[in-house]
Parts: structure tokens; C-alpha cells; sequence
């Protein structure tokens, strides 16, 4: 049962409310995850701490090389961002494709990383810009990479009962680089993926520097392509290549069967070509640049 | 081509200006002082017996005024569906469902409902009524259910295992010579799913029990009048004493609430009368998936049979239809199923052999279509086949088979208008038919096709139900005219449809009518919105009540401008002598306003016209009105519709993309091209749902997976395709200004086409819709 | 304490109303505040029935805690428009035969407006992402569509 909604303008209003209630209060963003939530019985909270009108916490930035989001950041304010688009092309697109337009004005960034879906779209994108998220807890603040918050099927690591997720920031794509999001989905807008592929590549001339492919939902969550990966390290960037390791990725997804969104075997077979179709894309992106 | 002065013609809709301000009511806007809202508990099983159930704890709740239960309810047999109120005889519609009872039969089926000062706390007392259920063994497919040693839902099913009502047998020529004497055989057995119709605006009823006793249900049903019958039967009450009437708009309802809106009636009325208060009840968006009717799944198998030339010479249909739970529309759809499919093409020998089947799963019923579209999705990927069988064009081969005008079928009415050929001529054209094969590069790993599909349907429910209809005009003192007529408005228009008949038949401006519709207590019977009736039948009721005002009016006329009656017409809401040039109107002042009236002007000159407002309040003050009633029996008519598809199958994923739908269709008269227009691009996309994504299915304890908009996959905008509504009209004698019906045309043969479009993009059949990814990519994999 | 008291700006009034904190901003217009242009079609998100502007931005209300709409603007169908001034989106939306039922209609409305206030020369794709997350199982989009940029570019004539 709910028994306040507190609007706090700073970040220290924020902590304090946590802290003042003991585990009672939980962060509350866009809430549409945690209304849900808490609606179904899934989660409870006694005290919401809206931290959406905390005005340092709404900003997308870039400043030496490094992009930061705010957590209260929407999904549409870092779809439609200059410096999202030209940085990180790759969270940009995975943004515009989280539910509706309406979804994506209330539901922010962070918030679905914290929800800790494993097929959540800007988790799985942001797994791949190697993001690290800033967390401040009343004693002290930390940085932890975003796959880190993950703690299971739907848990974080985070405890937003005691602990404020003030921003996510990661290192600005160079022109060598570029990015990529694709998605099998059952429809164009609110539909929830039943693939998602995210790559960051790194060229120097033909070759790659280094690749990063993040799939889902192919595990508890965002999973790495670390063979596929290496695969490409160093090698030539060949469409023979990239097929290859496209190819490579299913060695280590797991996917589920899903009654609603595809089965394992479906899911496996398809994975390859996504990922295929997003290093494309990717490194298209990265020698266009020149 | 006559011209006309209202219809034919877009002007706005009438009820646009209250929907575009957000002031139009809707049943779920709807309250009263001092009303309830009611919640109903459900089943957690797909087949069970209640036990025990105490309900104590709930009543106890602060804030709960009552709770109903199969204890304290009537206990009288219905169905949900208005065939209770209007099956033709000699059948019998079939009753197999209570209020409550006390074996529920599906996940979903109600088992209590509460009354309380909120939905809140109605739902916290829902949680605190302890049911005990013993489970019952279930089953889910409806083949499985026909076998001996399958449960049986309900008991007294004559006509065969857990078959409801009676099984529909369309003979038509000798079938079995029919396929000895073809050259070429086709056969092939299509599996459909189950489509819902997630009309926007969910179940919702608000009901008053007077103190008088007498029941008013605001509700969102598509049959206000049938609905009366079926809950004063219910209710025990002379269906003088029960109003059930609209608010008057409704959000949608392809079908879903022919009848009653699910249980959203009856509950909230045995509520009210429980509590002696208002109670309203809204379905939640998960009550009314899993708890309302939706489009029928199931089998059909069709076998076609055709001369070396291309001349269908033998057809045979058979359709087996998962009907649920309960009957509802179970024995009507199959037989609007195998009327349709049979009606489309000229087959000297035909039969057809279909329908439903129990099951522990949501009730099916009615949705647009009514049947139609499941048999066409079999039909016409049949035909497609049968062309490639023959070599021939698919078009040729339909153009050469199609019904024409007189041709014998076996409807109980003639054929008496096509404009098929038309249909598919304009439809080809607009999709660049020509280039189907030559639409991708060798290697291409997206291909497009194109595909076409055709089909016909009826313009009312008769003979499948009884459909008659009425309307009265009365022509207002001042000239004005007010309309009344029973059939609701759930956003087909008819608002502005059956005004436009109205004026164009009397003589006046649209401006000059206004209209009651939708409310049993203000309007005359009338079977409601429904089998692409509306402006078909309620609108040939309102001309004919506009004619028979007329009639009295230049009666009138003739007597006051001393001419005989045969002589005068009337335009722009002027009587006038008919080859003589109008005359100076009265101004409305003057004799007549006097009572002196005189076909003489006060300036002396003769008059040759008198405007409607003179004549009217001429005629009031001499103790007269002019009412003009329309009592009539429709006829029924074939519209006709030829859809074309082209789509892009993206051979990687499996996943298909239409990308354009040319939807030609012959809608007899387009008495609002506009509205006509909005009817298909609507039917058309709910068709490429159909086709492509939408498809409820039950995990294996029988409970729906998708039962949100969110994993209900209907189309969003950015899944839209192209779609090209093209307007046709060969007027049919029988309809109000030549028109037939639209409404449930647009999706008829949607899928037929899309289905074509994928095999000519990638050479692959398919017997099953939805096209899903998996599904195809499974297929293109198969293949390889 | 389960109820407080919430200001904002409601169609350009100052609007105070008691709430219970487990409302949404849809119950407290429709039922509070007896706004019922602005309606619910599924009461979690997936729908855009209840889609009114906050702060600029189409949200839908049946998602957001009324109280978050302490001291925000917000819009609903019955503000944007005088009886005898309708909004072009509303003019529009009739000429254009873009409204069946109308129950999708207000959200609708709302979600175009939100994008028109933006941007006035919007193409299919700006159109059809604006009104992405309102379903409407009528009228198939295509006059939707339609009357969102008829009405753009009336507003950018009358400009
Ligand atoms: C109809 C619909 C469609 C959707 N479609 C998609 C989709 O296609 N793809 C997709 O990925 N997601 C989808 N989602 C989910 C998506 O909207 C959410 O995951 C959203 O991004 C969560 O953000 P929020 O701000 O709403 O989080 P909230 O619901 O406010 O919070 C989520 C959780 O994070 C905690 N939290 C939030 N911010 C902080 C913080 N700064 N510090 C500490 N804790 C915090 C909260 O306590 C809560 O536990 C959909 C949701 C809906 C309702
Ligand atoms: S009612 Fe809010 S989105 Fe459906
Ligand atoms: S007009 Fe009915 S849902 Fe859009």
C-alpha cells in the first residue's frame, strides 16, 4: 500500500528519502515498469522518490570523449539526441524501438537496465558501448559496467531502495568506428523483441580493431559474443568473415522457447543473420566516416 | 446517372464534432448518483465444478454492497449471442449458458461478481471469495473434442459429440458426378486460428433497476432491441418493462457484442438488483480477451474440380469450427461460412457440410466476416491453385468462372448486380498485376509477389437470422424532421448515413434531420448493427418511412397549392410544382402563421410552392403532423470485393511485409464515399492481421497467451500498409438507392490474397495463416 | 496518508484536486475532474486511449501517477480546442473522415498535437511514430495519417 510520492529536487533529496525510510521507498523513473510491477504484486514500495524532476539527471552530455546519460533520461530524448545519434548510433535506434512513442516519453534509459530484462533494448545496446553506470549510495559512489547490474531474471544488482543510478556514460564512437541495432520483431511498434543484436566496431583501414556484439534474449542476460568477437579481431573486414562470425554468435546464446515470441530453435537459427546484418551495417557506418 | 443532392456525397459525419472534443458518450463514461462498479471473478480452470463458495468474507469488506453468485442470481438458460432473439424457425437457438452456473467451462468463465463503492475495493473483495473447484478433464481442439471418449462441455448434443445445434448441409447439383465428370481436381485441408476483435472501447453496462421494477441497461451492445429480449427473458420481466439503449456512441464492435456485450448486461443488472443501486461493470482489457467472443478457429477442406478449360464444374466445402465454451454464434457462422463460400463462383455442382465444435476455450461468436473470410481463405488459395494446375492467369480463371447477374446459386435470393469484373479490373491496375513475375533479381533474398483474392457477402442476416426493420420520420412543426431508428451507431456511421437516406428521400437538407438511434424505449425493433445490414436494411426501413411522410406531405401540398399531388416534388425542403418555375417562397410569416392559410400569398399572386416549414406549421395548427413510418422486409444483396496484396518476404527471417493492398469493392451505391472508404481501409487491415500476425493461442492448461493488446499482434500505424480503397458500384435493385453492404466486406478475401502474393514471391503454399516468421521461415527452410 | 493534494495547470487552469496516491492521472480527469474525452482502453500502456500532453510530451495517463503531474502542464482533448475555435487536428480529423467509433479519436488527437507542436512539416514516418502507440481498429490509419498533415499544413497557412 502506498503511502507517499515524493518529488525531490536534488540528488540529495533523493538519497535522503531513500535513507530516511529505511528500505520503505523505492526510485521511481518513468514507471512503466515499476506501476506494473507493483500493480501485479511483483515489486512493493511503500514511498515512490520520483527522481524525474531532478534537473542534472535529464541531460545527455559529451564532454572529453565521453557521452553521459542522465537516469532520468527518456527513451525518446536519447533516440531523437544530435549527440546520440552521431556517438552511439547504436543506442539511438535501439531507443526508438522500446514500445510506442508514448512508452518511450516516460520510460527512461536506465530504467530499463534496471528492470534487468534480459532482451531489454537500450541494456543490450548500451552492453555494447561498454557503458558504466554511476551509483551513489548515502556512504559512497561507485561505477559499475552496465552487464554488472544484472543479478538474474529480472533482479539488478542495484538496490533502489538505498542506492540512485545517477548516469550512464560511455566512450563517444570515433570516426573508425561505428554502430549498429537490429531486431526481430512481431510488429513495428509495441512489441516486445524476440531477437535484438547490438555491435560496436572499431576499423583500422579494412581491418577490425575489435568488434562488440551483444545478443538477446539469448541468456538471463545481455549476452556477449565473445567468440564471434574474436573471430573478427584483427581480421579483415570481409563479408565472408562477417558471415562467419555471425555464424559464431549461436555458440553461445541460449535462447528460450517462447510461446509468444519464437522458439529456441527458431531463435538460434535466426540470430546469425541479425547479426550479420548489424555488423554490416556497422561497418558501413565506420567507413563511411572517412 | 441521377444526381442527387445528399447522398453520394461526403459530407462530415454528423456524430464527428462530439468525437473530435472528447464530449461524445460512451458507455464507459457513463454514471449515475449513487452507482456501484462491479468486478467479476473468474475461472483459473478451463473445466471444473464448483464445489463450495463462501462469499462472506467479501460481503464483510468496507465498501462492498453485494455479491452475486450462481446461488442468488436467476438461474433461467441463454446465450450471449442474439440468436437467441432472432433464429429463423424451424430451428431452435441454442441456450447452454447462466448468469453463473455452477461448472464453469473455460479459463475466464464468471464465477461471482461484486458490487462496490469502487473498482478498487470490487477487486480486493474479489480476492477474498474462496472458491473450491473439482477439476474436470478438458480439452482444447476441436477435432480432439468430437472423438468418443472426449469430455462432454455440455450435455444434449444431438447432432453429434459436443457438436451445438445442428449440422448445416448445402446441397447444391450432384457433387459426386460433379468431380467424376472435372478434368482437374484440387483438394486441400487450410487450418485458421483465432482472430479477435479488440474493438477499442471494452464490455461495459451501466444498469438501474427502478423501484417500479424496470430495468435500463446503458451498455455497448451492437443489438439493443434483441438484447431487451434476451435479459428480460433472463430477468423474468415483460420486455415492455427493460430498456436497453446505447449512450449513445460505442467504441467498436466487429461482432463482439451482437447480443449482449459478453455478460456485461446481466451482471450488472443481477448486481443492481442485489443492491438496490446503479452498478456499472467494465471489462477489463484481459476480461474482454479472454472472456468475450472472438472470430472462430478451426478447419476447412475444400475440394474443387474444374473442366480442361478452366470451367468449375464440382466444389465441395466442409468446415469444422472451434466454437468455445459456449455456442453463441456456433450454428450461424458455419452456415454464413458455406453460403458465402458457394456463392462466388458459377459451380453447377456444390456442397458444403459444416460446423462447430465445443471446447474448453474462450467462447467464439461473431466477427466481421461472420464466417466468410475463413472459408475464403481456403477458397481462393484453391482457385490460385487450380490456375497453376490449368496454366492459366488466376485472374482469367476467376473472371471466367465468377457468378454473374441470374446465374442459379444456392442463396434463397437471386443475384441480381456484380461488379466483380469491375472489381478486379480497377484492383489489377492499381497493383501492376502485369509485373507479378518479374518483381526480383535472381539471388534477391527479399521477394516480392503479388497475390489476389476475391469474395462476396450479404447485406443483412437474413436467412441466416430473421431480419426485418423499421424507422419513423416525424416531420416537426417548424419543417424540421426527426428520425428514429433502433439500430446502434458503433462507428460505421450509420449516424450519418441513415440522415443522408433520409433527406435525400423526403427532399430536404442534411442539416434539417436529426436522428434517435440505438434505444429500445425510443426507436421501433430493429435486429441492430450487424451482418453489413445497417445501411442496407435500416436505411431501406428509413426511406420508406421518408417516402411514406412524403406521400402525406404532398397529399397535403396538393390540397394547398390546388394541384394534384402527382404534379408536386420536393427540394431543398420546398414543395414546388414539378415543370413550373419556383414561385416566391412565403417567408414564413404571414398566412400561414395566421392559420389563414391560402394558396394565395398575401401579395395576392398565386402560389406554385410552399416550403416544408409553412406547410408543417400550416398543417399543425389544423390538428395535423405529418409521420411517416417505414415497416419493411429486406431483400439481400451480394457486394462484392477483389482485394490484391503484394508483399516482401524477407527469405532470411521468414517475416512477410505487405506493403500495398488494393481493395476494389462494388458496394452497390456509395451513400457516403468517405464513410464507404473508412469501412474498407479498416476491414482491410484488420484482414492483413489476419493473415500476417494476429492469432490468439492457449497454453496447455487452457489459458490464453495472448490476452493484451501488447502480445495480441493487430497492426499498429507503423505496420500499415499502402491501401488503396477503390470504390465500385453496380446498384442492386433491392438496397436504398441501389447500395448493399460494406462493413464486413473489407477483410473477406484479405487473407486469400496476401496468402497468393507470399507463393508468388516465393513459391510456397500455405495452409495455415497467421504468416508468421517462424512459420514461413520454417517452410523456406523446408524447402532448401 | 493515502491522499494529497495535487496542483498543476489543466488545459491553462490552475487545477487543485485531492487524489489517493495509487492514482493515475486518467482516473483523476475522468473520474475527479469528470474529463471523459480522454479515455482507457486497456489501463497499461498499450493502447493510447488515454494519451493527453505533459509537459509538451504525449504521455499516456493511465501510466502515469497522478502525482507526478504535480506542477506539470497538462493538456487533454477538451483543452485544445473552443467550440468555436476547434483545433485544425480536430477539423481535420472530421473533414477527413479519420474518426469511426472515436474512442481512439482524443488520444489520438493528442498524440498528433504533441507532434505538431513540434513540428509542422511532418512526413509519413514522423506521422506514423507520433501516433505509434495509439490503436485504432477502425479505420485501418489511412485517413489518420491523412488528417495529421492536412492539418499541418493548415496550421503552417494560417501562420
Ligand atoms: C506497453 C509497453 C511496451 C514496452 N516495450 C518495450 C520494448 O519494446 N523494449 C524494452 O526494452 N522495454 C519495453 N518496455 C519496458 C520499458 O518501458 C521499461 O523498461 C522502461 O525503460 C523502464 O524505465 P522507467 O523509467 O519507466 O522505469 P521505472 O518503471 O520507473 O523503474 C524501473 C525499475 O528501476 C528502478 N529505477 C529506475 N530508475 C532508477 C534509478 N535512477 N536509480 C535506482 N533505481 C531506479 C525502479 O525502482 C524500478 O525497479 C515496455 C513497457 C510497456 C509498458
Ligand atoms: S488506457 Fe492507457 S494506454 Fe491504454
Ligand atoms: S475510430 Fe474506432 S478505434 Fe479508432
Amino acid at each position: 500500500m502506498l503511502q507517499d510520492y515524493l518529488v525531490p529536487k536534488t540528488i540529495d533529496q533523493a538519497l535522503s528519502h531513500l535513507q530516511n525510510n529505511n528500505g520503505k521507498a523505492r526510485i521511481i523513473a518513468g514507471g512503466t515498469d515499476l506501476l506494473l510491477d507493483l500493480k501485479e504484486g511483483k515489486k512493493e514500495a511503500g514511498i515512490l522518490v520520483d527522481i524525474t524532476r531532478i534537473p542534472g539527471l535529464k541531460v545527455i552530455t559529451m564532454e572529453n570523449g565521453v557521452v553521459r546519460i542522465g537516469s532520468a533520461a527518456t527513451h525518446n530524448q536519447v533516440a531523437k539526441s544530435d549527440i546520440i545519434r552521431e556517438k552511439a548510433l547504436v543506442l539511438a535506434q535501439a531507443a526508438r524501438s522500446v514500445g510506442s512513442l508514448q512508452i518511450r516519453n516516460s520510460g527512461t534509459v536506465v530504467g530499463n537496465v534496471l528492470n534487468a530484462q534480459p532482451a531489454a533494448d537500450t541494456a543490450v545496446a548500451l552492453t555494447a558501448l561498454g557503458a558504466v553506470a554511476e551509483i551513489l549510495s548515502p556512504a559512497k559512489k561507485e561505477y559499475l559496467p552496465v552487464e554488472e547490474l544484472y543479478a538474474g531474471l529480472g533482479k539488478s544488482t542495484l538496490d533502489s531502495t538505498s542506492q540512485l543510478l545517477t548516469m550512464v556514460q560511455f566512450p563517444a564512437l570515433l570516426k573508425n568506428q561505428g554502430s549498429a541495432f537490429e531486431r526481430l520483431e512481431q510488429r513495428k511498434a509495441l512489441a516486445l523483441p524476440m531477437l535484438n543484436v547490438a555491435v560496436v566496431v572499431s576499423l583500422s583501414g579494412e581491418q577490425f580493431e575489435w568488434a562488440r556484439i551483444v545478443m538477446a534474449p539469448v541468456g538471463t542476460k545481455p549476452v556477449r559474443a565473445t567468440e564471434s568477437e574474436a573471430i573478427l579481431k584483427g581480421a579483415r573486414a570481409t563479408s565472408e568473415l562477417i558471415e562467419k562470425a555471425a555464424g559464431a554468435a549461436i555458440a553461445q546464446a541460449n535462447p528460450r522457447d517462447s510461446a509468444l515470441r519464437g522458439s529456441r530453435e527458431y531463435r538460434l537459427e535466426v540470430l546469425p543473420v541479425l547479426v550479420k546484418r548489424a555488423l554490416e551495417s556497422a561497418v558501413a557506418q565506420a567507413k563511411g566516416n572517412f | 446517372m441521377k444526381e442527387y443532392d445528399v447522398i453520394g456525397k461526403n459530407v462530415r459525419r454528423l456524430d464527428a464534432a462530439e468525437k473530435a472534443t472528447g464530449t461524445a458518450t460512451f458507455s464507459t463514461d457513463f454514471s449515475l448518483p449513487g452507482m456501484l462498479h462491479g468486478k467479476v471473478l473468474r475461472s483459473p480452470y478451463p473445466h471444473a465444478k464448483i464445489v463450495s463458495i463462501d462469499t462472506a468474507e467479501a460481503e464483510k469488506l468496507p465498501g462492498v454492497k453485494a455479491v452475486a453468485t450462481y446461488q442468488n442470481t436467476p438461474r433461467e438458460i441463454f446465450n450471449t449471442s442474439a440468436t437467441m432473439a432472432f433464429t429463423v424457425p424451424a430451428l431452435e437457438p441454442v441456450l447452454d449458458q447462466y448468469i453463473f452456473d455452477n461448472i464453469v467451462r473455460y479459463v475466464g468463465d464468471e464465477v461471482a461478481a461484486v458490487a462496490a463503492v469502487s473498482e478498487k475495493v470490487a477487486e480486493a473483495a474479489l480476492e477474498l471469495i474462496k472458491v473450491e473447484y473439482e477439476e474436470l478433464p478438458a480439452i482444447f481442439d476441436p477435432l480432439e473434442a468430437m472423438e468418443p471418449g472426449a469430455p462432454d462441455i455440455h450435455p444434449n448434443c444431438s447432432a453429434g459429440k459436443n457438436i451445438p445445434g445442428e449440422i448445416v448441409k448445402i446441397p447444391f447439383g450432384d457433387v459426386d458426378k460433379g468431380f467424376v465428370e472435372s478434368d482437374v481436381v484440387f483438394e486441400g485441408r487450410f487450418k485458421l486460428p483465432v482472430q479477435k476483435q479488440a474493438q477499442l472501447e471494452t464490455q461495459a453496462a451501466v444498469a438501474q433497476v427502478g423501484a417500479d421494477g424496470k430495468i435500463t441497461v446503458w451498455s455497448t451492445t451492437q443489438t439493443p432491441h434483441p438484447s431487451r429480449s434476451i435479459l428480460a427473458k433472463v430477468f423474468g420481466v415483460p420486455e415492455s418493462k427493460v430498456r436497453v439503449l446505447n449512450p449513445p456512441y460505442v467504441g467498436g464492435g466487429f461482432g463482439v457484442r451482437i447480443g449482449l456485450s459478453a455478460k456485461a448486461e446481466p451482471i450488472a443488472v443481477a448486481l443492481a438488483k442485489l443492491a438496490g443501486k446503479p452498478v456499472k461493470v467494465v471489462y477489463s482489457r484481459e476480461d474482454d480477451f479472454i472472456a468475450s467472443d472472438t472470430r472462430h478457429g478451426g478447419y476447412v477442406s475444400i475440394k474443387l474440380g474444374s473442366k480442361k478449360d478452366g470451367t468449375f464444374h464440382a466444389m465441395e466445402l466442409k468446415g469444422t469450427l472451434n466454437t468455445g465454451a459456449y455456442c453463441s454464434f456456433g450454428c450461424e457462422t458455419p452456415g454464413v461460412m458455406g453460403a458465402m463460400g458457394l456463392a462466388v463462383y458459377r459451380v453447377p455442382n456444390q456442397s458444403y457440410y459444416g460446423h462447430s465444435v465445443y471446447t474448453n476455450t474462450s467462447p467464439a461468436g461473431a466477427m466481421r466476416g461472420f464466417g466468410n473470410p475463413q472459408a475464403m481463405f481456403a477458397i481462393e488459395s484453391a482457385v490460385d491453385m487450380m490456375a497453376e494446375k490449368l496454366g492459366m492467369d488466376p485472374l482469367e480463371l476467376r473472371l471466367k468462372n465468377i457468378m454473374q447477374v441470374g446465374d442459379p446459386w444456392c442463396l434463397p435470393y437471386p443475384c441480381q448486380s456484380t461488379g466483380l469484373a469491375e472489381c478486379i479490373e480497377k484492383g489489377a491496375g492499381s497493383i501492376g498485376w502485369d509485373n507479378r513475375n518479374s518483381l526480383n533479381q535472381p539471388g534477391a533474398k527479399k521477394l516480392r509477389g503479388i497475390g489476389a483474392g476475391v469474395g462476396t457477402h450479404v447485406s443483412n442476416a437474413w436467412p441466416f437470422c430473421v431480419d426485418y426493420d423499421n424507422a419513423y420520420l416525424a416531420v416537426q412543426q417548424d419543417g424540421s424532421i426527426h428520425l428514429a431508428a433502433g439500430v446502434p451507431d458503433i462507428g460505421t456511421g450509420t449516424s450519418t448515413t441513415l440522415p443522408q437516406l433520409a433527406a435525400e428521400a423526403l427532399g430536404v437538407g442534411l442539416g434539417e434531420v436529426s436522428l434517435t438511434f440505438g434505444d429500445t424505449a425510443t426507436t421501433p425493433f430493429d435486429i441492430g448493427s450487424h451482418a453489413s445490414r445497417t445501411c442496407y436494411a435500416a436505411g431501406t426501413a428509413v426511406v420508406a418511412a421518408a417516402n411514406d411522410a412524403r406521400r402525406q406531405v404532398l397529399e397535403y401540398a396538393g390540397d394547398f397549392l390546388n394541384v394534384p399531388p402527382e404534379r408536386l416534388d420536393i427540394k431543398g425542403s420546398v414543395i414546388y410544382i414539378t415543370g413550373q418555375e419556383l414561385g416566391e417562397q412565403c417567408a414564413g410569416t404571414g398566412v400561414c402563421q395566421t392559420g389563414a392559410g391560402t394558396s394565395v400569398c398575401e401579395t395576392g399572386e398565386k402560389r406554385n410552392s410552399v416550403s416544408l416549414r409553412d406547410l408543417a406549421y400550416h398543417a399543425h395548427l389544423r390538428n395535423k403532423q405529418f409521420i411517416g413510418v417505414g415497416r419493411i422486409v429486406p431483400g439481400n444483396a451480394p457486394p462484392w470485393q477483389a482485394h490484391f496484396a503484394e508483399v516482401e518476404v524477407d527469405t532470411e527471417t521468414g517475416q512477410v511485409k505487405v506493403l500495398k493492398v488494393a481493395a476494389a469493392h462494388d458496394v452497390g451505391k456509395a451513400i457516403n464515399p468517405c464513410i464507404v472508404e473508412g469501412q474498407i481501409e479498416g476491414g482491410v487491415l484488420m484482414g492483413v492481421g489476419y493473415a500476417t500476425s494476429e492469432e490468439i493461442t492457449y497454453d496447455a492448461k487452457g489459458r490464453q497467451l495472448h490476452n493484451s493488446l501488447h502480445k495480441y499482434m493487430l497492426p499498429t500505424a507503423e505496420d500499415a500498409p499502402e491501401i488503396d480503397a477503390i470504390v465500385v458500384e453496380a446498384s442492386d435493385p433491392t438496397g436504398p438507392f441501389g447500395a448493399k453492404g460494406v462493413g464486413e466486406t473489407g477483410l473477406v478475401p484479405t487473407a486469400g490474397a496476401i496468402a497468393n502474393a507470399v507463393y508468388n514471391a516465393t513459391g510456397i503454399r500455405f495452409y495455415e495463416i497467421p504468416l508468421t516468421e517462424e512459420k514461413v521461415y520454417r517452410a523456406l527452410k523446408q524447402r532448401v | 496518508m493515502s491522499v494529497k493534494t495535487l496542483s498543476f495547470i489543466l488545459n491553462g487552469e490552475n487545477t487543485v484536486v485531492e487524489v489517493a496516491l495509487s492514482d493515475m492521472l486518467v482516473d483523476v480527469l475522468r473520474e475527479k475532474l469528470l474529463l471523459t474525452g480522454t479515455k482507457k482502453g486497456c489501463g497499461k500502456g498499450e493502447c493510447g486511449a488515454c494519451t493527453v500532453i505533459m509537459n509538451g510530451e504525449a504521455v499516456n495517463s493511465c501510466m502515469v501517477p497522478a502525482l507526478k503531474a504535480e506542477g506539470a502542464i497538462v493538456e487533454t482533448i477538451e483543452g485544445i480546442g473552443r467550440p468555436d475555435k476547434l483545433h485544425p487536428l480536430q477539423e481535420s480529423f472530421m473533414d477527413q473522415g479519420a474518426i469511426q467509433c472515436g474512442f481512439c479519436t482524443p488520444g489520438m488527437i493528442m498524440s498528433a498535437k504533441a507532434l505538431l507542436d513540434k513540428n509542422l512539416t511532418p512526413n509519413r514516418e514522423d506521422i506514423r511514430e507520433a501516433v505509434s502507440g495509439n490503436i485504432c481498429r477502425c479505420t485501418g490509419y489511412v485517413k489518420i495519417e491523412k488528417a495529421v498533415s492536412v492539418a499541418a499544413k493548415q496550421i503552417r497557412e494560417n501562420q
